[in-house]
Parts: C-alpha cells; sequence; structure tokens
C-alpha cells in the first residue's frame, strides 16, 4: 500500500538536518482582508522534513486550519514563500500547484467531506479520477487503501451508514489512494469517541512508520502525544514546544 | 535560513486531468442523485422542443394536406357577382333582376386565359316538387318516384363546361337548346338514382312542378360546385323564360374557369367585359392567391405557436440555469474537496456545463419523441399523412443541448471560481 519509501530513522523530536526538507516556510503568512484584517497566520517560518510526525495545536481559531491550508496548496500564503520538495510553489501557475496538490498531498478534513450517494469504495476512486489513473487499476487501489485503514469489511457501505471513525478512515483512505508523500489531517479524531480515536491514531502511526510525512491538527493532547514534534500556534504566531531551532518567527 | 536555488516553473510533475469518461460518468452520477428533481428540470426543455417540433411537424401536415386538395382549382377560378345596382335609391335589390348579357358566357370566354364560363342561379325559393310522371308525386307507382330536397339550378350551357364535368350517359345541352329556350335537363348522379333513371335513350323527362324537361345527360362528377350532384339543371334562357329573372336572395353569379396564373387578370377584367356600360352591378371575386391564403393562416399561427415553444424553451432554460446553480451552491463542499483532489477550475466547469447539457439533451430528446407521437396521433385522427422534415427533426434535440449548455454557462463559471479554501470551510 502506500509505502511511499520506507525509512527508520525518523527518531525523536527533532528531525534529522541531514533529510531533505519537504515543507520549508520562510516567512509565510495569510492576512484575510477585512475589513478589518485577520492575520490568521503571522509570518512563519517551519521546516519539516521527511518522514516526520509533527502535530499542531492551538485554541480555536488561532489559524491552525489556515497554516494546514497554505501547506496543502488549498491556499495561497499572502506574503513569504514556500516550497514543497523544494518547489518554490509561489512561482507556480495554478494548473502546477493543483498537480502538485494532486500529486504529493493527502488532505483529510475534520468534516470528511464524503459523497453521500457514493459508497465507501467509491469516495475513494474519486481521487483517482483527476490524475488519469487507469479505471481498470482504479478499485483494487481503493480497496487496498481502505483495507490498510482497516476498513475491508465496509467496502461499500455508504457514509450514511458508517460510524464517525470509519468515515474518517474513509477520508484517510482517499486521501492515501494516490500513495502522497505528505499526508495533512484537520482533526482527525474532532468528534470521535476515544476508542475510534485510537483506532484513527493507530493508522496514521503506521501510515508514518511507512515513511510518509505527517502533519495533524488536534486539540486532543493523546493525539499530539504520538507525534515526534509539537507545534503550537496562537493568535496566528508558531511556537516549537520541545524548543527546537527548525521554527520560529522572523523580526 | 536554507534557501535552496531557483526552480523552474513547472516541477516535472505531470498537469491534472479528466479525461471525457470521467467527466460523463461523474455529470451522469450528478444528475441520478435526484430523479425528481432532474426529471421537473427536463420537463420545461421537453415541452419547449417537444412544441416546437410539433409544430413543425403539424403545420407541414396540414400543409401538404392543404395545398394537394385546394391550390390548382383555387387558383383557376373567378366568379362573378351580380350585385345589382350599388344606389339604393334606385330599389332595385329588393326586384328580381339579371345583370349579365344575353351573350355572358362568350364575353366571358373571349378574355385571355379564360376558359369556360357560365352563369347559375338557384330557380325555386322553395324546393320543387321534381317526380319522373305529371301531376303530384305519389310515390306508390312503380318507375315514377318522386324526390323531395332536390334543388334546380338554372345553368348557362357555359357553366356546365366550366364546372369540370364527367358525364356518365348522355351529353350536356348546348347553346343551341339554351337560344331556343328548350325544356332539356341534365341532373347529377345522385338525382339519377333517386329517380331511378338511368337510360337515356328512352329520351325520359323530369317534372319539375310539373313542367316536364327532357333528361339529355347524367353527370357523374364535377370538380366545382359539387352540390350540382344533387340537382336539376336547365338551361338559363329556359328557366328565365319559364320562371322569370332570379329573386334577389338568389341573384345569379357566373363561375369562369380559368388557366394557371390568369384568374387575378381576368377578375380585373370581367365586369367591364361583360357589362361596358354597368361594370358597378358586377362584382368579381378574385382567386385567393393559394400560398397567401395558407401563409396568412397557417402562417400566423405558426409564428403565434413558435413564439410560445420560444417562450417555454427559455423557462426550460431558465429552470436548467436554477437547477444548476442550486447544485452548485449545494455541493461547494463537493466542488472544494475536487479541488483538493487535484480537479482543476476547468474540470469544475465541465463537469457542471456536461451535467446541465445532459439535462437539456435528455429534455430535447424526450421532447422530439413525444411531438413525434403527437403528429403521428393526430395525422391519423384527421386521416392526413404525417409530414416529418428529417432535416428539422433529426437535429431537434440537439436544441436541448445547446439549451442545456447556455443555461449551464454562468453555474459552471461561478463554480470554476470558487476558492477551494473557502469550499471547504462548509
Ligand atoms: N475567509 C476568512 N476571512 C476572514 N477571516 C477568516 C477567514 N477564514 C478564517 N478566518 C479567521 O482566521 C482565523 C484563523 O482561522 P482558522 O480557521 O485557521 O482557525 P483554526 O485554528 O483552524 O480554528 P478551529 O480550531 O476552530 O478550527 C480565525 O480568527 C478566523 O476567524
Ligand atoms: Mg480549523
Amino acid at each position: 500500500m502506500p509505502v511511499q519509501e520506507a525509512r527508520g530513522e525518523a527518531t525523536v523530536t527533532a528531525a534529522p538536518t541531514g533529510t531533505p526538507a519537504v515543507i520549508d516556510l520562510v516567512a509565510a503568512a495569510r492576512t484575510y482582508p477585512g475589513p478589518p484584517p485577520v492575520h490568521a497566520l503571522r509570518p512563519t517560518d517551519l521546516t519539516v522534513r521527511r518522514a516526520e510526525y509533527i502535530a499542531v495545536v492551538g485554541p480555536s481559531g488561532s489559524g491552525k486550519s489556515t497554516l494546514l491550508n497554505v501547506i496543502g496548496l488549498v491556499d495561497r500564503p499572502t506574503g513569504g514563500h514556500y516550497r514543497l520538495d523544494g518547489i518554490d510553489t509561489g512561482r507556480l501557475p495554478e494548473a502546477d500547484r493543483t498537480a502538485l496538490r494532486g500529486h504529493r498531498i493527502g488532505l483529510v478534513f475534520q468534516a470528511f467531506h464524503l459523497l453521500p450517494y457514493r459508497t465507501a469504495t467509491e469516495n475513494v476512486m474519486l481521487a483517482q479520477v483527476y490524475l488519469g489513473t487507469p479505471r481498470a487499476r482504479r478499485r483494487t487501489e481503493a480497496v487496498d487503501a481502505l483495507l490498510a485503514v482497516g476498513l475491508g469489511h465496509r467496502l461499500d457501505a455508504l457514509p450514511s451508514a458508517m460510524s464517525g471513525g470509519e468515515r474518517q478512515r474513509v477520508a484517510i483512505a482517499r486521501a492515501l489512494v494516490n500513495r502522497p508523500s505528505l499526508l495533512l489531517c484537520d482533526e482527525p479524531t474532532g468528534n470521535l469517541d476515544s476508542g475510534s480515536a485510537g483506532r484513527v491514531m493507530n493508522t496514521l502511526d503506521a501510515l508514518n512508520d511507512s515513511g510518509i510525512t505527517l502533519v495533524v491538527i488536534t486539540h486532543d493532547p493523546a493525539v499530539a502525544a504520538r507525534a515526534r514534534r509539537i507545534i503550537t500556534i496562537r493568535d496566528g504566531q508558531l511556537a516549537e514546544d520541545s524548543g527546537q531551532p527548525s521554527v520560529g518567527s522572523p523580526a | 535560513m536554507r534557501r535552496p536555488a531557483r526552480r523552474p516553473r513547472h516541477p516535472g510533475i505531470p498537469r491534472t486531468r479528466m479525461v471525457l469518461r470521467d467527466l460523463a460518468a461523474e455529470s451522469v452520477a450528478g444528475i441520478l442523485q435526484r430523479p425528481a428533481r432532474t426529471a421537473l428540470t427536463v420537463l420545461g426543455t421537453l415541452l419547449g422542443v417537444g412544441a416546437f417540433v410539433a409544430i413543425l411537424g403539424l403545420t407541414a401536415t396540414a400543409r401538404g394536406q392543404i395545398s394537394s386538395d385546394f391550390t390548382v382549382l383555387a387558383a383557376t377560378q373567378v366568379t362573378v357577382k351580380d350585385v345589382g345596382a350599388p344606389d339604393p335609391a334606385q330599389q332595385t335589390g329588393a326586384a328580381t333582376r339579371y345583370d349579365f348579357p344575353d351573350d355572358a358566357d362568350q364575353r366571358a370566354e373571349r378574355l385571355g386565359g379564360a376558359v369556360h364560363a357560365g352563369t347559375y342561379w338557384q330557380v325555386f325559393k322553395t324546393p320543387p316538387a321534381v317526380s319522373t310522371r305529371s301531376g303530384p308525386a305519389t310515390g306508390a307507382a312503380a318507375g315514377s318516384q318522386g324526390a323531395e330536397g332536390l334543388t334546380v339550378y338554372a345553368a348557362s350551357p357555359g357553366l356546365l363546361q366550366a364546372v369540370g364535368p364527367t358525364l356518365s350517359s348522355g351529353t350536356l345541352y348546348n347553346t343551341f337548346h339554351d337560344s331556343r329556350r328548350m325544356h332539356v335537363a341534365v341532373i347529377g348522379s345522385a338525382v339519377a338514382r333517386r329517380l331511378g333513371i338511368s337510360n337515356l335513350a328512352a329520351q325520359p323527362a323530369v317534372f319539375v312542378n310539373g313542367t316536364p324537361y327532357t333528361v339529355v345527360g347524367i353527370l357523374q362528377n364535377v370538380e366545382r360546385l359539387p352540390n350540382l350532384l344533387l340537382s336539376v339543371m336547365i338551361p338559363g334562357r329556359t328557366a328565365r323564360a319559364d320562371y322569370g329573372d332570379p329573386a334577389p336572395d338568389y341573384a345569379a353569379t357566373m363561375l369562369i374557369q380559368t388557366r394557371v396564373g390568369a384568374a387575378r387578370l381576368i377578375a380585373q377584367q370581367a365586369p367591364l367585359a361583360l357589362r361596358p356600360d354597368r361594370p358597378d352591378h358586377l362584382q368579381a371575386v378574385p382567386p385567393p392567391a393559394p400560398h397567401a391564403l395558407q401563409d396568412s393562416v397557417t402562417g400566423s399561427l405558426d409564428s403565434l405557436f413558435l413564439l410560445l415553444a420560444g417562450i417555454t424553451l427559455v423557462i426550460g432554460t431558465v429552470g436548467i440555469a436554477n437547477t444548476t446553480l442550486v447544485s452548485v451552491l449545494e455541493r461547494t463542499g463537493e466542488i472544494g474537496l475536487r479541488r483538493s483532489l487535484g480537479a482543476r477550475p476547468r474540470h469544475i466547469a465541465a463537469q457542471f456545463l456536461t451535467e446541465s447539457a445532459v439535462l437539456g439533451t435528455l429534455g430535447g430528446l424526450l421532447g422530439t419523441a413525444v411531438s413525434i407521437v403527437v403528429t403521428l396521433s393526430v395525422a391519423l385522427a384527421h386521416n392526413w399523412t404525417a409530414i416529418l422534415d428529417p432535416w428539422t427533426t433529426l437535429p431537434a434535440p440537439l436544441i436541448g443541448t445547446l439549451t442545456g449548455l447556455l443555461a449551464g454557462a454562468y453555474p459552471a463559471l461561478r463554480a470554476a471560481r470558487i476558492e477551494p479554501a473557502e469550499a471547504l470551510r462548509r
């Protein structure tokens, strides 16, 4: 399944400096034009290396989703630079940003965003439409992704017939089916009971172990504890809990 | 901070795409999600396109019927009416009158393009007793049947020719009989059957109110004035000698048979040629210009109905536009999701445009099918030949497609412009 490249050395809190940067924010900022203008993300430096597992925590309205949208190329920073896999995304035309997003990034939303009239498998297969995956391969790859998140028994279930945890795992399977190198999750356990949340967290752990870079937004300290790095964001300002130098705010 | 060297604009990652088959599948899936709404939306286009095709089919069918039946005959006849003195002070309108000259047939036939011409009028106000023997008809004795409800017409020899007669036996009377005011008659085939006359060799007579007229011919058919087949015709001068001039309510009329194209000119010339002294006593009625007639009748109906069909189509378009727009707004989250999965704005636009085009095409196809059934059943009910022009019928569903594309343009544009970050917030 979505094993990108297995790396055994993604250890402890800080990223090994030798590994290439997946995410490289340089004074990246996002201001929503007012009035009054909202500085949802103040100028931020952040480097995330391959196979890191990062938790982003912070109070509601602090700019977590804004940060994730910028990293996920869903939104453009209003200032600074963002390099993804070394590619300066600010200089890319929209079509290339979309291509990067489709090929390299998997996004998991707090609201799942599953299509209600499609089965779990069909929802996962939607991700393959825009990459032009041959139709013959789509179903088997989608089923593989669902098996990987432990949903082999719910392949043909409609979202309305699934529990919150199952839906979240369908959303994860959909984000994984194109084998992204970067997985971004916005509150993946936000609405789940502890049992379901635990299963989702185990799934994420396994993915990270297989070499996927992981950025997870969460309110849940139990979830944050699983990450190797914890980044706190408050009023759009980032701070690294462990005091690592790889995050900071330029003057 | 580490600042890597500048990268080329294109990162070497293949751009995302949406193949035609996926586009079709996604659009159809979107439509089938809400079958009831889809059906109602399709209805507008169905009615619009259906009305278009049905109107074209029905008018073509009706027009074909009219032209095959009436064009030639109507275009080659002129009627001239005896309107008497137009001045009411003379009060001639109240008295019997005959304003045609004695040689009216010849004068009219001398006009360029005229073929045959003659005058006729109904002789009796009340239906006369017509029988095959003198005295009141009893109907009891064999071979002496009487007949009720028969009309007696005074008809000049030229008229009998002008109506385009087919004789089943005998001959027509001619100017010889007419000028001598002879008691001869030509009867219609229906009259002959009712009176039991079949063999003219015995010179049978019909008695009209007791006056005998020798039957010289039996009309099997006429092209004009079909009621002559139910009548007894006697020469005009004989009638005037026996019964006087026509009564005011039954004023004489002249029928002129013309060559194709000559009728209108003859209608202008006839009153003066017949009565150089008092042309105002006669009124010529030119044939209705056949195409002008049909075009004025069916043309105005055409444009009225086509206008209605157009309005229906516009309503259908607005319906599709509305449904598609609502669907775009409803599915903002889905649009955001698709963008996050690699859809470009053009892919989003194409999907909604295809959905509306499919809706329109569906309406066009169903509308065309329904209207073909309507046209066929109307034609069948009237015993007409249905005429459906393949050049207008077959492309008709495309009207629906165009309607759908037109209706989907704005919603598709709106959908394409939705920012993914904004859409995902929903
Ligand atoms: N489109 C927008 N226009 C203006 N302000 C916005 C917009 N989107 C977000 N904001 C503001 O930006 C700030 C950060 O929003 P964001 O959604 O990133 O917060 P968050 O940390 O994800 O919150 P939560 O934990 O509730 O999801 C908030 O104050 C929010 O009100
Ligand atoms: Mg949020």
